[in-house]
């Protein structure tokens, strides 16, 4: 794992554990402001209140952690296998459709009955499945619409069935807005173990099944071909989306459990290509999120659990996003910036190089304002070049008055020994390509030189060597002019 | 080689519709061991249809198939498909080594996992086909060419004694080609049974002992001298495409007939 | 609405036809109070069902579902900071909020290496968390009703304040904004039908002949924003999605071309609006429920009927075709002989 820094990201536990220590560092610097609403209440200070969740005293608050835990397992590890399959809106429809089926489980148990409730969401979300599939099947219309069909108007079957239930006797408020937003302080035991039962059974499933929902995903034709039942293992996929949707219900709320299905699975795609790798970081980044989340609106009072849950696995998402050692865009955008720079310097040498030559070294020193005429930029540029120039130490200043510059500025500069060697360097890369394109490619000389001026940056020290070695350590370039040797960089100056 | 009294594939007045449309009529074939044999036909002639209701993966309207002397569905084992490239998920996160590594599955079963044996074949395949050294790349940052030859190891893999391929040689390079090619002839060598799809007529002469040539019914079966005439191709090309007329009859070694002078 | 919660009412109330559809129009207060609650969804479903098709055609069905998520976050932050449920500062926060979850959607798929369908997942599902958030921290002791924002409370659309321009009282609020979004979406379909239709159709083609796609694209956005913002109040941030795909793929099984589809809106609009009224008469449950399951039997209805692709002409079709009918096709046979 190369990368333009010098740290070497050997093995996902050294980072994680620094990620993991950097992120909570900085969840709780932000939970901090939360306290200034919500601290009255129970009388604690935060210290306090962090003593409590961590030494797990309270009964409802190892539940609730064990609780976002089995959620943040099911979730992630069905993330995995979800999002690979580009399968993430999925998720979302299903968590939506599943709601018809807790209002007639509710019904049918005439109670928050867990597993009624469970059996209830299954089903539902096993019709929506089929519904979506048949719709594809049998109809034009296309795979969005079907999924965005499918997910409001169960929805809204849901809802009407919900809103009715609340008007009848048993029903009350408390028991809708659970399945809404989730609402982690109500956790019975019973709902501990419906969490705990699918949990179990989606990671016995995935590991047991692992190379055939490998298979079936990547190349199901192939599949068939060697006698695996990709319909079957599509609808366990569905079942056991089902599961970890119902798990998580009654955590985060209907809306807010596609979130989990797919925010920690997209962070490990950012952060590794392997299919155990990601089903393993998103099963970790769920329960890390799970378990903060928890934490976080613990030290806040009253704060909903599933939101804060979300956001915390948003940060780590954009966390892989931007800082991931090869694929982070804040490390790509310094890599592009440096190399933009450098070339830039290049450019600046290349010119100071013309220049001195185009006097045939007589003099060992230019005016920056012949340089900005052979750039052909104003001065202002012209001198911030110089100035990099020297910040580099590829050049040096002399004061000198110069009528064309803006007093008091000084205006001549001379190349150090280092500015030499990479001016030679650069020139010579040029012509040489620019003889090579020539020679062994025929092209014109008047077709090389744009070609050339992109080449000469990226031309390694081996590739120069090689095409020395193909044109016969030549002299002189298509237009006749000098091509630098290694002695003329050595030497300092050309002979 | 398996000592079996039924030949690899034996089918008999097969017909298959697409919807309303019929897409092969009525064909019957027989091929023998160890042979390397191509199907060649025009585009919509139902080459890659035959393959897949060889592999049970469309349902037919009439006839039978007989791997090995029993139905598809029983057969999985001893068959070998090497599909087009159609419905896979090429950023899918999985490695060289893992694609090539499901050709095991076959033989390791449901619910165990893949061993050491498995790998060790996996990559004995890899390196019959020149990509050892790319095992642990992801399958979709590969060329066209590399990509066929990781499925080609793939099946190799499954060591099968059938093996069905849908136009493998389509959209190779030059050195991909060679590999294969030479990879099928080896196999054809150790007692192994090949079908393959071909997609272009001008090699087609060169590289199979046998020939099927294939137009919804079937043109002609037999050794590559008896059918690639420009008789027959033409019947199977129809009259219209006059291009591959010519191409066949180059190909097939026949000068063209003067149209006026011809009095045969 | 009966609010009657100690008596043990069965799950499905009695029909009781007088009460459902003759009741709510016999007094003049309740012909204004009842007639505005329609009107509203009259204009929600137009409004939607035009702007949908277009948003359906071109595959951003789930792009409308993530912005109806995404402008949450805008609405909460409107309310805070005003303490109000103003007008136009919530526009603006919620198109704001609707527009920048676009485009970092957007943003997403293009900057990094995730698949599109997960960076809509991420973004839309994170907006909608910190929504959530904001809401429950600060909006408690301010009349957010959570529920309201998820589904909507069309019925209570009549309470709103009425808006007063120069002296004329235009009523209600919610309408009046309804009504404003509703004729600039006909406005706009009209005007730039031809743009519109052929960038969603031909992309390629659209930029050959020089229409400035970008433009149409984030134009199209921006009247999604203002749909879904003017729709929330009466259906909620949740179904608005519905109002917005099912008139387009319910008029898809009767008709092929778009002028068509669009004019169905129209009357699909009355349907949605009257049934789901009368139904949630009957059920006494959300009215914007029920709009959308009037949408969804409409959406059966056509799916199984409709003469473009319903199901049951596809059954006729295929009896007709069974082997030995004349009808069953070959092409592409070789020439027999020569």
């Amino acid at each position: 794992m190369k990368g333009p820094f010098r740290f070497q990201w050997s093995q996902p536990r050294p980072a994680l554990a620094w990620r993991v220590g950097l992120a909570w560092i900085i969840l709780f610097l932000c939970a901090l402001p939360l306290q200034g609403e919500q601290i009255s209440s129970q009388g604690d200070s935060i210290l306090e209140r962090s003593h409590r969740f961590l030494t797990l005293s309270d009964e409802s608050v190892r539940m609730v952690l064990l609780g976002t835990i089995l959620m943040g397992l099911s979730c992630g590890v069905m993330g995995g296998l979800v999002v690979t399959r580009r399968l993430s809106l999925f998720g979302d429809t299903l968590s939506h459709a599943v709601l018809p089926g807790v209002a007639v489980g509710f019904l049918w148990s005439q109670s928050k009955d867990s597993w009624a409730i469970l059996v209830g969401a299954t089903v539902a979300g096993f019709l929506g499945v089929a519904l979506i599939s048949l719709l594809r099947k049998t109809s034009r219309i296309r795979q969005d619409s079907a999924l965005g069909l499918v997910l409001s108007g169960f929805y809204a079957l849901g809802i009407c069935m919900l809103t009715r239930i609340q008007k009848m006797e048993f029903g009350n408020q408390s028991g809708i807005d659970k399945y809404l937003f989730g609402q982690v302080v109500g956790l019975s035991s019973s709902d501990l173990w419906t969490m705990a039962f699918s949990c179990l059974l989606i990671l016995t499933l995935t590991i047991l099944l692992y190379k055939e929902l490998l298979v079936a995903g990547f190349d199901s034709e192939y599949a068939r071909s060697i006698g695996r039942p990709v319909d079957f293992l599509q609808y366990l996929l569905w079942l056991l989306l089902a599961f970890a949707v119902i798990t998580s219900l009654q955590v985060v709320g209907v809306v807010l459990v596609s979130a989990l299905l797919v925010i920690p699975a997209a962070t490990a795609s950012l952060i590794t290509d392997k299919m155990r790798a990601i089903l393993i970081w998103s099963a970790m980044l769920g329960c890390m999120a799970g378990a903060t989340g928890a934490f976080l609106s613990f030290l806040g009072n009253q704060l909903p659990t599933g939101p804060i849950i979300v956001l915390v696995s948003a940060v780590f998402f954009l966390w892989a996003l931007f800082f991931h050692p090869q694929n982070g865009l804040f490390f790509k955008w310094l890599a592009a910036r440096n190399r933009n720079q450098r070339i830039s310097l290049e450019n600046t040498l290349k010119a100071v190089y013309q220049e001195l030559e185009s006097i045939n070294f007589q003099k060992e020193t230019t005016s920056v304002s012949q340089l900005a005429k052979r750039r052909r930029i104003g001065m202002p540029q012209a001198h911030r070049e110089t100035d990099a120039l020297v910040a580099r130490q590829y050049a040096t200043i002399h004061p000198v008055e110069d009528k064309l510059a803006a007093p008091p500025r000084p205006t001549l500069l001379s190349l150090t020994p280092k500015g030499w060697g990479t001016a030679c360097r650069i020139v010579r890369n040029h012509r040489l390509w620019e003889l090579y394109l020539t020679n062994e490619a025929r092209y014109a000389p008047d077709h090389v030189h744009d070609d050339a001026e992109k080449i000469e940056h990226v031309l390694g020290e081996e590739t120069v060597r090689r095409i020395e070695r193909i044109l016969s350590n030549p002299k002189k370039d298509p237009h006749g002019k000098l091509i630098p040797s290694q002695q003329d960089i050595d030497r300092g100056f050309i002979a | 080689m398996n000592p079996t009294d039924s030949k690899p594939l034996e089918i008999h007045d097969l017909t298959v519709a697409y919807h309303r449309k019929p897409v092969l009529y009525g064909i019957d074939l027989e091929i023998a061991e160890g042979t390397l044999t191509g199907i060649i036909g025009p585009n919509g002639a139902g080459k890659s249809t035959l393959i897949k209701a060889i592999m049970g993966m469309i349902p037919s309207n009439g006839g039978w198939i007989k791997i090995f002397g029993k139905p598809a569905k029983k057969s999985f084992a001893r068959v070998g498909y090497v599909p087009q490239r159609e419905s896979v998920d090429w950023d899918f996160p999985v490695s060289v080594l893992d694609v090539v590594l499901m050709g095991r599955y076959g033989h390791v079963g449901w619910l165990r996992r893949v061993g050491k044996k498995d790998r060790s074949i996996a990559c004995e395949c890899l390196e019959k086909v020149n990509m050892l050294p790319f095992a642990d790349r992801q399958i979709g940052k590969l060329s066209g060419g590399q990509q066929q030859r990781v499925f080609l190891a793939r099946a190799l893999a499954q060591e099968s004694d059938l093996y069905l391929m849908d136009e493998p040689l389509a959209g190779v390079d030059a050195v991909t080609e060679k590999t294969i090619i030479e990879l099928l002839r080896d196999l054809k060598n150790q007692g192994k049974t090949l079908l393959v799809v071909h997609h272009d007529l001008s090699t087609a002469k060169e590289y199979f002992d046998q020939l099927i040539l294939l137009n919804m019914r079937l043109v002609a079966v037999g050794e590559v001298e008896k059918t690639f005439t420009r008789d027959l191709l033409q019947k199977t090309y129809g009259g219209r495409l006059t291009i591959f007329t010519e191409v066949a009859g180059q190909s097939a070694g026949v000068k063209e007939y003067d149209k006026e002078t011809d009095s045969s | 609405m009966s609010a009657n919660r100690q008596t043990k009412e069965p799950f499905i109330p009695d029909f009781d036809p007088i009460d459902t559809f003759v009741t709510p129009w016999s007094t003049h207060a309740d012909i204004a109070w009842n007639g505005q609650i329609v009107t509203m969804g009259i204009l929600v479903s137009l409004a939607c069902g035009l702007v949908g098709s277009f948003i359906v055609v071109r595959k951003l069905a789930l792009m409308g579902d993530a912005i109806s998520h995404g402008i949450l976050p805008g609405l909460a932050l409107a309310f805070i900071i005003m303490q109000s449920w103003a007008l136009f500062p919530m526009f603006f926060g919620a198109c704001v909020a609707g527009l920048s979850c676009s485009f970092c959607i957007e943003w997403l798929q293009k900057k990094s290496i995730l698949k599109p369908d997960a960076a809509l997942g991420v973004t839309f599902t994170t907006f909608f968390a910190f929504g959530v958030l904001l809401i429950a921290m600060y909006g408690g002791n301010a009349h957010i009703d959570a529920e309201c924002l998820l589904y909507g409370e069309i019925g209570l659309i009549p309470l709103a304040e009425n808006l007063s321009l120069a002296g004329i009282d235009l009523g209600a609020r919610p309408i009046v904004s309804m009504f404003v979004v509703t004729i600039l979406v006909i406005i706009s379909v009209t005007v730039f039908y031809r743009q519109l239709l052929v960038s969603s159709f031909d992309f390629t083609l659209a930029k050959t002949l020089g229409l400035p796609v970008t433009l149409i694209h984030y134009g199209l956005m921006l009247l999604l924003a203002l749909t879904i913002v003017s729709s929330f109040e009466a259906v909620g941030v949740i179904l608005v999605i519905s109002m917005l795909i099912f008139p387009s793929v319910t008029a898809v099984f009767f008709f092929s071309r778009m002028p068509a589809i669009l004019f169905c809106s129209l009357p699909l609009s009355f349907v949605y609006s009257f049934g789901g009224f009368f139904l949630a008469r009957w059920l006494d449950c959300s009215i914007a429920g029920a709009m959308v399951l009037v949408a969804s039997v409409c959406f059966a209805l056509g799916w199984a009927f409709g003469p473009n692709g319903g199901l049951a002409w596809q059954l006729l079709d295929r009896l007709n075709d069974k082997p030995g009918n004349k009808n069953a096709r070959s092409e592409g046979c070789a020439v027999e002989g020569q």
